[in-house]
């Protein structure tokens, strides 16, 4: 070892020029064919006002680019701090649930508080980013900070205020179309007057937090040994914390969410060599600056490619962030845990009770729930019972989508059993590990390319992406061996990228791209009679040779050793369990959309009430399956009378919400 | 007595490291032998080759005079039954859940269980003392008696053979002696095969009947405890120079300098 300090790697530096390099190029390109370089650097500055390239270099590139440099540097240096403040490689602005938040409380403020948002649009935008980040705290408060965990529920709570984002524009689409666009982080530009307002806060927020670098630095040695060193480590955590959500906040408030620069751009300053905090804070800074102007310029280039759609760059943003937080959490050891025990949830093992009980119950619950949509409903003046005489023309409208929901659960159910099961993970479901996504993502693929598959078609597209999902899943975390969260997370990861990929897409549809859009927020109001049917054909086979497997599938949670030296063929097994599950997810994509939660929920419940072995905890979790998915038709049909809400989005709401419960009271032990 | 394993010129490298070097082997029918060695020796890349864990890059190995590439993965389990070193976690089953899991490699995903299936399954817990257990969820035992209960695992496997990896590595002394004692009695009642890895190379040789050493992926001694109890074999397995006394015959106790 010699006595010199180590220096920076030559790679960090060259590889931040080279990406600055190729944004700028990708971002200039179009207007180079169009102008001079001479001309198209002083139209910067000052355009010549006859030429209206020079006019719109002026007003629109020119400050979207200046936009673009000043949010990636913003966030990304955002990142870097909070990273160094919770001492999680994973931690940013995206993964912690601000800027959902700062999206949610705008939203709603435009539509019920017209002046707050009109006196100052970074309050609300701040207030909600607080709430969202306290959401996630206090939900993993008492579980230490694994940061996987912290990671994992700041995600989930992303989507549950998506999701709850998304009920709200259906509600009042009239005031929100802007919303729509904006949200999804947009950085289109008229003027320079949005770069005026925003540059100044920017740069005040960057100097506090640089400010804070000698303290935070200490953080490093862990919050006791700062606290050994004279830092006043709660006080300095929360005011790099409020500055942080500040300076996102007024980010988001002026252009939506920009996702995940504030993780790409410190991830790949380390992964780069970044090593001392100094180093880290600055490269991040100037990374995030390029990914974004090179997300934008993708983003620019898709739109053009989309005939005018608007692509947002938070779309593209999120594109990238998939693969990025996947590539983070491969190098990473969740080191808070004990080597033998890797990272495995506590084990899952309620009390044993015996199926007769809760089956009656179930069934009782399940037939109430049928009657219900059946028979009770609003209509324009007021609540009515259908009479039994009238049963049969009640079901030709209610009918379909009833069974529908009922065939989707069942489906769901069972695959979230066999998922769970094959993962040993008591948290996983096809919804979780993006396996839905894909199954959805391939459907849209196929519906965009003109072909018109009918539901087979769909079925067997649906089965291949979420078969793909699956595999790469399984080839990412041969090294976890699916232990707990580690698992959770690269899923998640899984979704984002699929559901970014299936908005580029979908930006690019025209009317189809909007059918496919209400598809996927699950709506079963399109289900026909005889689609229906169809359906509970398929499922009643795939679940009849589910049955088969009961064995297989309660040695395969014991791992790959014991599996083998029972003499299970493990490839085999997994490969055909596997095929199972993604042609089941498939199935109930098809009806209810990506993410409902229900096989998370439906399995998870069934052994709360006590059904361990895999036989009765298939049977009960399809029952209840069927009432959450045949309630939430129900409800999402009645409750915005004579609006409908789309069942999957109630799904994801209330199915959001049981994961994060579950997520909390797995690790409390 | 005709062997059991027939190891011959056996390599493993695991990403281009020589793990273990031209091994040529044979462990015997109805013998219960301790893989005695350092960390790092190779005693475990070893235990797994033997239960088909891990593919060897070189060398051929028998399974009673059939080679291993010749045995349907359920034909092998009938014969050989493995234990990890750390056992996992088993996801609410109940210790019978568990042990009746060991007759798998009999019936396959759907053959049914019968009346003698269900005796096994008994027979096994009952050798392992573990009849006030068995309607208890394994994850809830104590550390011996979750050892006992993969055990019996094994027991209703059926099988001939024991391959067993650290077997009492995560017990105190009490739970050690008493997994050791079960172990040797059943290999007398059921004249089972059995080779496992110990690192207390005083109980090994109070319990086995055999003490094979690796060092650096190599054989460094193979006999009776008696002939491996000395201070001279000792001192070359371990690298430490090592005093034996003799308390009683068959009772070693070794100590470091």
């Amino acid at each position: 070892m010699s006595a010199k300090a180590p220096s920076l790697p030559l790679r960090l530096p060259s590889s931040t020029v080279l990406i600055w390099l190729l944004a700028l190029f990708a971002s200039a390109l179009p207007w180079l064919g169009k102008l001079p370089v001479d001309a198209l650097l002083a139209a910067i500055w000052a355009p010549n006002t006859d030429d209206f390239s020079q006019v719109l270099v002026h007003y629109s590139w020119a400050p979207r680019l200046a936009m673009a440099l000043l949010i990636g540097s913003g966030l990304g240096l955002a990142g870097a701090v909070l990273q160094q403040i919770l001492r999680n490689p994973l931690a940013s602005p995206t993964t912690l649930g601000v800027e959902s938040g700062a999206q949610l409380a705008i939203a709603i403020a435009t539509v019920y508080l017209p002046g707050l948002m009109a006196l100052s649009p970074d309050l609300t935008a701040v207030t909600g980013g607080i709430l969202g980040t306290g959401l996630v705290i206090a939900l993993t408060w008492r579980l230490g900070f694994s940061p996987v965990t912290v990671i994992l529920a700041g995600m989930v709570v992303s989507f549950f205020l998506g999701a709850i984002n998304a009920a709200f524009m259906l509600f009042h689409g009239e005031y929100l179309g802007n919303l729509f666009i904006w949200g999804a982080g947009s950085l289109v530009q008229n003027d320079w007057n949005q770069f005026q307002t925003l540059s100044p806060r920017v740069v005040v927020l960057a100097i506090a937090l640089v400010l804070l670098m000698r303290p935070l630095q200490l953080l490093q040695l862990g919050a006791d040994s700062a606290k050994a060193l004279g830092a006043r480590v709660t006080a300095l955590r929360l005011l790099a914390m409020l500055l942080v959500i500040l300076l996102t906040a007024s980010v988001v408030s002026r252009v939506g969410v920009v996702a995940f620069v504030g993780l790409a751009a410190p991830a790949l300053a380390r992964l780069l060599g970044a090593r001392t905090l100094a180093q880290h804070l600055l490269w991040s800074t100037l990374l995030g600056a390029g990914l974004l102007l090179l997300a934008d310029a993708l983003a620019q280039w898709a739109t053009a490619w989309a005939d005018g759609n608007l692509v947002p760059t938070g779309t593209a943003t999120a594109l990238i962030g998939g693969p990025i937080l996947l590539l983070a959490l491969r190098g990473m050891k969740n080191d808070r845990h004990m080597p033998g025990q890797a990272s495995e949830p506590a084990s899952f093992t309620p009390e044993r009770k015996p199926l007769a009980l809760p089956l009656i119950a179930l069934l009782v619950v399940l037939a109430l729930v049928v009657v219900l949509a059946i028979a009770w409903s609003p209509t324009l003046s007021g609540w009515q019972w259908t009479a039994i005489s009238n049963w049969d023309q009640a079901w030709d409208w209610r009918g379909p989508r009833l069974l529908a929901a009922l065939v989707a659960g069942v489906v769901l159910a069972i695959a979230g059993t066999l998922i769970q099961r094959l993962t040993g993970n008591v948290m996983a479901s096809p919804e979780v590990l993006g396996i839905s996504g894909g199954a959805a993502l391939a459907m849209v693929v196929l519906s965009l390319m003109g072909l018109n598959p009918g539901r087979a078609g769909q079925l067997l597209a649906g089965s291949l992406g979420g078969a793909a999902v699956l595999t790469l899943l399984f080839a990412l975390s041969r090294r976890h061996r699916f232990s707990g969260h580690q698992l959770l997370l690269g899923g998640v990861a899984v979704y984002v990228f699929m559901d970014a990929g299936i908005r580029m897409v979908l930006s690019g549809g025209g009317t189809e791209a909007n059918k496919l859009l209400t598809w996927l927020s699950g709506s079963t109001w399109l289900v026909t009679e005889t689609e229906a049917l169809a359906l509970a054909l398929v499922a009643a086979a795939l679940v009849a040779v589910t049955a088969l497997v009961s064995r297989v599938l309660t040695i395969l949670p014991l791992g790959e050793p014991t599996a083998l030296s029972l003499g299970l063929r493990v490839p085999l097994a997994r490969a055909g369990v596997l095929l199972i599950a993604a042609l089941l997810t498939a199935a109930a994509t098809i009806i209810i959309g990506p993410l409902s939660f229900v096989g998370l929920m439906a399995p998870h419940l069934a052994r709360l009430l006590g059904q361990q072995t895999v036989a009765r905890q298939m049977l009960l979790a399809a029952i209840i399956g069927a009432a959450l998915l045949t309630l939430a038709d129900y409800l999402s049909r009645v409750v915005m009378y004579p609006n409908q809400l789309p069942a999957g989005i109630l799904a994801a709401i209330v199915g959001g919400t049981y994961f994060l419960w579950g997520l909390s009271r797995h690790d409390r032990r | 007595m005709p062997s059991f394993f027939q190891i011959r010129h056996l390599d493993v490298e695991i990403a281009s490291t020589s793990i273990l070097r031209d091994i040529s082997l044979d462990f015997h029918d109805g013998e219960v032998t301790a893989l005695l060695g350092h960390n790092g020796s190779g005693k475990s890349t070893l235990l797994k080759v033997l239960a088909r864990q891990l593919e060897p890059s070189g060398g051929e190995l028998a399974l009673q005079g059939d080679a291993f590439g010749t045995l349907g993965q359920r034909d092998f389990a009938r014969q050989v039954g493995f234990l990890p070193q750390y056992t996992p976690a088993t996801d609410g089953l109940t210790v019978r859940e568990l042990v009746a899991l060991g007759r798998y490699p009999w019936k396959g995903p759907l053959g049914r269980y019968r009346d003698e299936d269900q005796r096994l399954i008994d027979q096994a817990i009952d050798d392992t003392g573990l009849q006030a257990f068995a309607q208890r969820s394994v994850d809830t035992l104590s550390g011996g008696e979750r050892q006992r209960a993969w055990i019996a695992m094994l027991l209703a496997q059926q099988t001939r053979c024991l391959l067993l990896d650290e077997p009492i590595s995560a017990l105190d002394v009490l739970h050690q002696v008493e997994t050791l004692r079960l172990i040797q009695r059943l290999a007398e009642q059921r004249e089972l095969t059995v080779v496992m890895v110990l690192h207390d190379v005083d109980l090994a040789a109070r319990f086995c009947d055999r003490l094979v050493a690796l060092k650096a992926g190599a054989v460094t001694a193979d006999g009776t405890p008696a002939q491996i109890m000395n201070e001279q074999v000792l001192e070359s397995i371990y690298s430490v120079p090592m005093g034996v006394m003799e308390r009683a015959p068959g009772q070693w106790v070794s100590y470091v300098h």
